[in-house]
């Protein structure tokens, strides 16, 4: 019925999900781009500062 | 183990994204100076305000070279003085409390935010910078005209500020 498919089999190391990494980067840098500008911006930039 | 390489990616950026969430913290605490809201300010008879010499008569007051206290009342619904006014490049030592139920004491926009208990004092320390105007709000539902609850603390020019009274 159905042909033989040809089939491929790589190794654990050759296998290289870029575009997840890519995602996981894009994800990192927005991460610490609000980390930043919550602390150092609004947190501690905004107007009085609490000393005890 | 075998560990992919981008795996291996991902924890070491995992961890230094722990030490740098740490380390800014730290970095408050320690450079800048940024404390938190302790018990310090003591237990108060919250039936007999009126006998309290400090909150009798609500007010601002100098307490030494550049250093103000503010005494605050928060009850159902307004905080005493009302507004409260602190000179700029101040330090501003706020003991709020309360005669009826916990309210908040809340500086718009600030970092400066606190519970006020009936019976306890809250000290809050703050640095003043410039001259401007802030809301105060309380942040805990205190009743029914919890929501119109607010206050309004103005940060006065050196030039202009008055001693230390204000309006109750």
């Amino acid at each position: 019925m159905t042909a033989e498919q040809p089939s491929t089999e790589i190794g654990h190391d050759e296998f290289d999900p870029r575009g997840t990494l890519a995602l996981i980067l894009v994800y990192f840098a927005i991460l610490v781009g609000l980390w930043v500008f919550m602390y150092f911006v609004e947190f501690l930039g905004n107007g009085l500062t609490v000393m005890g | 183990m075998n560990i992919h390489s981008y795996e291996k990616i991902w924890l070491v950026l995992a961890t230094l994204l722990i030490v740098g969430l740490i380390s800014t913290v730290t970095y408050g605490a320690t450079a800048v100076g940024v404390e938190m809201v302790s018990d310090s300010g003591g237990t108060i008879n919250a039936s007999a305000l009126d006998e309290d010499p400090r909150f009798s008569e609500p007010r601002v007051e100098q307490v030494g070279d550049n250093e103000y206290a503010a005494y605050v009342v928060a009850q159902q619904f307004i905080f005493k003085p009302d507004p409260i006014t602190v000179p700029a490049n101040s330090t501003v030592t706020f003991y709020v409390t309360s005669p009826d139920v916990i309210h908040g004491f809340e500086i718009v926009g600030t970092n400066a935010n606190a519970m006020v208990v009936p019976g306890e004092v809250t000290e809050l320390t703050v640095e003043m910078n410039e001259p401007g105007e802030y809301g105060i709000l309380c942040n805990e539902y205190c009743g029914n005209g919890h929501h119109v609850m607010e206050g309004k603390l103005i940060v006065q020019p050196e030039s202009e500020f008055q001693g230390g009274e204000t309006d109750g």
